[in-house]
């Protein structure tokens, strides 16, 4: 079978020692971003991209998607030792890791988060795996209005799966492809929102965009947490890193359940690893027998989280890879990387370049292999920079934001546009408008219009075409239906509570 | 409540300026059914959808709302002045960046910060400062990144650093070749 050999041959690629080095430093990036407080995984990416210019675009690649699922096992790292969820996706894993290391089982939640993350990150890319070529044979039949529903789709989730509001998602969807927008229109050569700005013209980068909403703008609210005073007390790490075989029973269902979840959500575009994990966790408590432990140091809410935001990470390549449709915050950087390097994802990345993606598929075999090793015996390095003062972090995490924009065009004016997204980002923040919808559209914006003035071009301005062949006529009805999910979910909850009761 | 009133009326606002900028654009019409402008005129609308469900959620919110204790809305932008204080900083350093050139402006940007927000540390703080500044110049010229030596005045700080490095890389070279 063709794929077969592209599979192994991937496999020749991603064992070169090039790209084993790339690999190791990119779960090793990975797991300090997760664990660092102020720095996660997009924003990490998004700095790295100009410093890859020169490099083979998969070695960078492997690099950035080891920092992805690397940042996965660092974050929870934080969240046992200190409470503070390193990274979003492992705030789950705050509520009964920490109780455990409270009652001196830190090195058995450590444990379990590492190997669960490992067993359900292996499995998630064997989904990967099994789910690429299917899905991408099916991608070849996309042509533009596919692809626009497809989009649209993909915001729709967003807006309704980010955050309890859908209307603030639905307002920083919007804004973001509007910022899109900005600069000069590629079919008609007309100026667009330039406002005699020279640098709009080829509008805002997305790079800045990113790095001044994730990295200057979680500087910004992790300096206000100082200044208020917020503290928090780092538990030590003392007795063994390994867990007694009581603990491993209980958690191995938890980890494949974990993985099967944190999959299906990360194929989802919108739903990411934080979703996954507290639906983990809400499945996890369900099926336990012992569901009042849940809060107080259950290890299947250790277990269960941490293999859902893992299996995640895998899932979110999917699209990413067979459609060229970001799952989420990382990978729509990662999807800003492939424009940059003149690669577009999707099936006939499959078709004329199967060396680069089955040799980016196969090398998060080998990431998973390194995180485990670098999270279980070397976790002391990680827990270590636990003790660096974030007064030192913070000011340097904003220096290496403004090396980050500078060096993609040298142009000062770019570090400006940084600090507005920063501070746009920290009002959001404080708001409560989420920011991954903006980026999603931001990096998509552009594709997005292309594909509906050509689908238009194609019908002559009918705007049937939209719902003129099976796999529109799907996203459609899909999207509709993540519309309406924000209003249908709490009248199902409370029928089915309410039958519950009469039951 | 009150954010949520001051988040309406400004996409509002967002949404009058975008249609109105949108009008500015030159209109050719050659070829494309739709121009320039009609994706923009599609987004200005979803965003009054999307202002109008936020109404709606507003709406809905009141009426649920029992006559607690509001949550304090002022106080979450009690701090809001730090930042403001970081982000003029920042502007300032982005200012003196290409005339200081790299490694004194980031030392410099960097040690305030840090005399802010890790107070006393003294030692740890120039330190860290200025062995960031010179290190992480050393180590972008090695990767082929651009950063500002620095005009006139304050070149010699960049120069200065890559000569001795230079120099100490020929020393080591030349050791190793006399073996």
């Amino acid at each position: 079978m063709e794929t077969l050999t592209h599979i192994l041959n991937g496999f020749s690629v991603c064992l070169q020692p090039i790209n084993l080095w790339y690999t190791f430093l990119g779960c090793f990036l990975g797991t300090v971003i997760g664990v660092l407080p102020g720095i996660g995984p997009s924003a990490g990416i998004a700095l790295l991209i100009p410093v890859t210019y020169g490099m083979n675009p998969t070695s960078a690649l492997i690099m950035m998607s080891g920092i992805f699922y690397g940042a996965r096992y660092g974050g929870s790292t934080t969240a046992i030792l200190i409470n503070t969820p390193g990274e979003a996706s492992s705030v789950m894993t705050t509520i009964d890791g920490y109780q455990m290391a409270k009652k001196g089982r830190a090195g058995a939640a450590l444990a379990t988060s590492a190997v669960a993350s490992f067993i359900a990150g292996t499995l998630g890319v064997v989904g990967l795996t099994l789910f690429a070529v299917p899905l991408s044979t099916m991608a070849l039949k996309f042509g533009p209005a596919e692809y626009f529903t497809l989009m649209f789709f993909a915001m729709t989730a967003v807006s309704s799966l980010a955050g309890k509001s859908p209307a603030k998602a639905m307002i920083s969807t919007v804004l973001g492809l509007m910022i899109a927008t900005i600069g000069i229109d590629l079919q008609s050569g007309q100026p667009r929102y330039t406002m005699g700005v020279p640098e709009l013209q080829d509008g805002v980068g997305f790079v800045i965009a990113v790095v001044g909403l994730f990295a200057i703008a979680e500087v910004f609210i992790t300096m206000e947490d100082m200044t208020k005073g917020v503290r928090s007390e780092i538990i030590r790490l003392k007795g063994r890193l390994w867990f007694t075989k009581d603990e491993w029973n209980r958690s191995l269902m938890p980890m494949f359940r974990g993985g099967i979840v944190g999959f299906v959500i990360g194929v989802l575009p919108g739903a990411g690893g934080t979703i996954a994990s507290i639906m983990s966790y809400i499945w996890e408590k369900r099926m336990s027998k012992h569901p009042e432990e849940f809060g107080k140091g259950a290890i299947e809410g250790v277990a269960g989280p941490e293999a859902a935001n893992n299996a995640d990470t895998a899932g979110a390549m999917v699209p990413l890879l067979t459609l060229g449709i970001p799952g989420g915050g990382a990978t729509a950087v990662m999807l800003g990387a492939f424009i940059m390097y003149g690669i577009q994802p999707g099936p006939l990345l499959f078709q004329n370049r199967p060396d680069l993606v089955w040799g980016l598929i196969d090398s998060m075999y080998i990431g998973n292999i390194m995180l485990l090793i670098l999270n279980l015996p070397l976790i002391g390095i990680f827990v270590r920079l636990l003790y660096i003062p974030s007064g030192i972090l913070m000011p340097l995490i904003l220096a290496i934001s403004t090396i980050g924009i500078y060096a993609i065009n040298g142009n000062p004016v770019e570090l400006y546009f940084g600090l507005v997204f920063g501070v746009i980002g920290y009002v959001f923040r404080k708001v409560d408008i989420p920011l991954a919808p903006m980026v999603l559209s931001l990096v998509l914006g552009g594709i997005m219009e292309q594909s509906f003035r050509q689908a238009m071009t194609i019908s002559g301005a009918n705007p049937k075409i939209f719902v003129g062949s099976p796999i529109c006529i799907t996203l459609v009805a899909l999207s509709v239906l993540s519309i309406l999910l924000p209003f249908l979910l709490p009248r199902l909850k409370a029928w089915r509570d309410g039958s519950r009761d009469t039951a | 409540m009150m954010t949520d009133r001051v988040i309406f009326v400004c996409t509002l606002i967002i949404a009058a300026v975008y249609f109105y900028a949108t009008t500015l654009i030159p209109s050719l019409e050659i070829g494309d059914p739709l121009g320039p402008k009609a994706f923009p005129r599609l987004l200005g609308g979803f965003l009054l959808i999307a202002a109008g469900l936020l109404f709606l959620e507003m709406w809905k919110e009141r009426k649920q709302r029992t006559p607690q204790i509001d949550s304090d809305e002022a106080g979450i932008w009690r701090h809001g002045w730090v930042i403001v204080g970081v982000s003029v900083w920042t502007g300032i350093y982005y200012l003196a960046f290409e005339r200081l050139g790299y490694i004194l402006a980031t030392a410099v940007y960097l040690l305030a910060l840090m005399a802010w927000f890790n107070r006393g540390k003294w030692v740890a703080n120039v330190l860290t400062a200025a062995l960031f500044g010179v290190l992480s110049y050393l180590m972008f010229v090695k990767l082929d990144v651009n950063l500002p030596r620095g005009l006139a005045a304050f070149s010699w700080i960049s120069d200065g650093v890559l000569a001795v490095v230079n120099a100490v890389i020929n020393v080591i070279k030349s050791i190793r070749a006399s073996f």
